[in-house]
């Protein structure tokens, strides 16, 4: 592709509605980001974003709603809070997250790596039959569908003696409530199609 | 007035009418002694006089200075020499007999000083080594003090409104290959009052502030920083530009945006550049005719034991031995003036 190469982007003409869209639905300014990078550096997974919390925020600024909306991060990020809780500008990178979570998935965007959309599902599935997440059987259904038989073996182990890897884990009270949330959902998805 | 005071005739001699010059002359003649002031424009005032609006407050400099000025005027222990230059000058017992010159008429006249206050200020360094900025090539590229006439005109209405405007940062200083390996310290915050301003009179302007960091260490420097960017929507790009190209009547910036690693351009009517500050050519000459050492980039350097001393009898404040905004330049023209008072009160 010969369009690859060095086309400097025109700051003069970004404009960034997603950016006006962050703080009007969400009341957040990311113009108070200092780009101070305090956030990438606490990040708990920024080793393997594709862009890192601090860019994040620069690509809003940049307009590039696209590159938000496919990039792997989104799907990668655990929500930890790390990022907001260090920002010295108390920029809620978290919520902005859902949020791009929220609009990729309702314009359709899927995980890029079949590996991270597989979790998502089997993930959901779980807390759907059970309202909680079972860590061991998540785990064990993850690695036998992505053929990673030995994956986490060792670990799984050490983490059974030690009581923390309960084999089955009971249901939640209200699950009448989980189903009703779940088949909401799933009518809104049948919806948009 | 104590007796100590009154009892001799006492003169000290001012070269430069800025805030730093017109503060010692104050200073001195409010302590008792006299001074001449001389200046070698038309008008007392220096750089002040040719901004508009002020870091931190968005003030009017002029507003200021004039007041000052107003005082200078007034004041009868004071003499101002407008259109002057010292010609020489030659060692005394307590001073010194200088002669200035009248750059109107060319009259000359001697006078005996017992102290000399160095205040010759600063000016922007010569951009014509920039070529890849095209400072006097392009009309649309000013430097910050000829930005600072753009804006007066655009205040008044006078011009054709910007759709988008540029400040590059850093254009001289900090740049070891041109000799200017310094922070110039003022860019930073003058470059952000620029911005603000054009936002304040073209609120649909795109502004943009190319960077390597951000410097606003002072009272008050960083909130008005943040202001610039948070409230009057003034970008920041990390970056040193590279070139300025001429694109359909417009300028074209090019840069990388550092922190996200991308290539990019930045279409605008005027492009400013904040240049190195650095001293006037006669300060040097000044110098050495005051037994005064200048440093490398020709600043005075000052005495081991004192700020504002910088040779027996000779002492300075201001752009001549930094940079400084109007604020440092008045606290040092207080300086100095104290070490003159001080001088005088002791060995009468």
């Amino acid at each position: 592709m010969d369009t690859d190469f060095y086309i400097p982007m025109r700051l003069d003409e970004v404009e960034s509605p997603l950016q006006t869209e962050i703080q009007k639905t969400l009341g957040i300014d990311i113009e108070t980001c200092m780009e101070c990078g305090k956030c990438s550096g606490g990040c708990s997974n920024a080793h393997i974003f594709d862009f890192t919390p601090r860019k994040v925020i620069q690509l809003i600024r940049l307009g590039a709603e696209e590159t938000l909306l496919t990039m792997d991060a989104l799907w990668v990020c655990l929500s930890c809070q790390l990022c907001v809780d260090r920002c010295p500008s108390g920029v809620d990178i978290p919520r902005i997250m859902d949020y791009l979570r929220e609009k990729a998935h309702r314009e359709g965007y899927r995980p890029s790596r079949p590996a991270v959309a597989l979790f998502y599902e089997l993930m959901c599935s779980c807390v759907e039959r059970r309202g909680r997440v079972s860590e061991a059987p998540l785990m064990l259904r993850f690695n036998i569908l992505t053929r990673q038989y030995l994956k986490d073996l060792t670990l799984g182990i050490r983490m059974f003696l030690k009581g923390k890897l309960p084999l089955t884990a009971g249901k939640v009270k209200k699950m009448d409530e989980v189903r009703v949330l779940f088949a909401s959902w799933k009518r809104r998805s049948v919806k948009r199609g | 007035m104590n007796e100590a005071m009154t009892g001799k005739e006492h003169t000290a001699l001012v070269i430069g009418g800025g805030p730093a010059g017109i503060e010692a002359a104050l200073k001195i003649a409010r302590g008792g002694y006299r001074a001449v002031l001389v200046e070698k424009e038309n008008e007392p005032g220096g750089i002040p006089l040719k901004l508009f609006s002020s870091f931190p407050r968005w003030e009017n400099p002029s507003d200021r200075i004039g007041w000052m000025v107003n005082d200078l005027k007034k004041n009868k222990q004071i003499e101002i020499s407008l259109e002057t230059t010292v010609e020489s000058a030659a060692g005394t017992d307590n001073g010194f007999n200088v002669t200035l010159k009248n750059t109107a008429t060319g009259d000359a006249r001697t006078l005996d000083v017992q102290a000399v206050v160095l205040a010759t200020g600063f000016r922007l360094m010569d951009l014509s080594a920039y070529g890849e900025y095209g400072h006097r090539i392009y009309p649309g590229v000013l430097n910050s003090l000829e930005f600072e006439e753009r804006l007066r005109e655009w205040s008044r209405g006078l011009g054709k409104a910007p759709q988008a405007v540029a400040l590059i940062q850093c254009v001289g200083s900090r740049d070891r290959s041109k000799g200017y390996p310094y922070c110039s310290k003022i860019c930073c915050m003058y470059s952000a009052k620029q911005a603000g301003v054009v936002k304040d009179l073209f609120p649909e302007a795109k502004v943009y502030v190319f960077y390597i960091d951000c410097r606003a260490a002072g009272k008050g420097y960083e909130e008005f920083l943040r202001e610039v960017i948070e409230k009057k929507h003034v970008r920041y790009v990390r970056g040193r530009p590279a070139k300025v190209l001429p694109e359909g009547g417009r300028l074209l910036v090019r840069a990388e945006d550092t922190l996200i690693g991308i290539p990019v351009e930045f279409a605008a009517d005027v492009v400013v550049l904040a240049a190195a500050v650095v001293p006037h050519p006669e300060t040097a000459a000044l110098a050495k005719m005051f037994g005064a050492s200048i440093d490398e980039y020709g600043f005075i350097d000052h005495d081991p034991r004192s700020h504002a001393k910088c040779a027996d009898r000779v002492f300075f404040a201001g752009g001549c031995g930094f940079a400084v905004d109007t604020e440092s330049a008045l606290s040092q023209g207080a300086a100095a003036a104290a070490e003159v008072i001080t001088l005088f009160n002791d060995n009468g």
